[in-house]
């Protein structure tokens, strides 16, 4: 016997949000490090970004599939006397932009929200459904 | 077919389930950051639809509502499995379920009150 099925979009909903708030955390950590010149392999920090997959095949939630790293090219910035500066006094820095971190984060933000949205408007669904109850 | 002949009684034990549950997600949300602790959840409507399917009568006194700890979601590096969002989820299907319950019951009475006012 199948039990609630009613709910499943409830879920669906729930999973994005999920899925957003992880996503929103990977960029904190982007924008955080931004400046992180030694992730403690003697390397800079590289921007992490998130691969989403779906949950089943055809309708599902969303779940974080894996944390992708970015493997474009580090910045190099000249700063001698950095204690992480080559003998031209180069400083290699992280891959970050933060522009790009900022319009991820919006994009995440709004992700959120319209989840939110759908969940606040089957709830409302629902509601008005019962309404013929009364 | 119909093994509950009281349908006052199967929403009533359903309400208190709901009831049970709301418990266990202000729980589950109060200990979102505690280390260590799993979230909780009721068992209710399994067991009602596993007496319902096996033969015989259904004493729904018998079948009470259990907490306990699912250990489905993927737990944090504190021990903790427990989510916000999960849990903002379950709140809202709870109460859609409770409210339809509570409709039930109301349309319910309301049949016993016509029949009593017949004049």
């Amino acid at each position: 016997m199948e039990i609630d099925n009613t709910f499943g979009l409830i879920d669906i909903a729930i999973s994005g949000m999920r899925a957003q708030e992880k996503n929103i955390k990977l960029i904190s950590s982007n924008v955080t490090n931004a400046q992180s010149t030694d992730n403690g392999n003697g390397q800079p920090y590289r921007r992490l970004e998130a691969v989403f997959k779906t949950d089943g095949d055809g309708v599902g939630g969303v779940s974080l599939d894996e944390i992708a790293v970015d493997m474009s090219d580090f910045l190099k910035i000249l700063k001698p006397g950095h204690p992480d500066a080559d003998e031209r006094g180069y400083v290699t820095m992280p891959n970050v932009k933060l522009p790009v971190e900022m319009m991820n984060l919006n994009v995440a933000a709004l992700m959120y929200q319209a989840n939110i949205a759908i969940l606040k408007r089957y709830q409302v669904m629902v509601e008005t459904t019962l309404e013929l109850l009364k | 077919m119909s093994k509950i002949s009281n349908i006052i009684d199967l929403l009533e034990a359903g309400i208190k389930a709901e009831g049970l549950r709301q418990k266990a997600i202000a729980n589950n949300v109060a200990n979102l950051e505690t280390p260590g602790y799993r979230r909780i959840d009721v068992k209710f409507e399994e067991l009602l639809a596993k007496a319902l399917n096996s033969s015989g009568s259904v004493d729904l006194s018998k079948i009470e509502a259990q907490i306990y700890q699912p250990k489905q979601t993927p737990v944090k590096s504190n021990g903790n499995d427990t989510n916000l969002e999960t849990e903002v989820g379950e709140m809202v299907k709870n109460s859609l379920r409770h409210k339809t319950y509570i409709r039930l019951l109301y349309k319910k009475y309301k049949k016993m009150e016509l029949a009593m006012n017949v004049k």
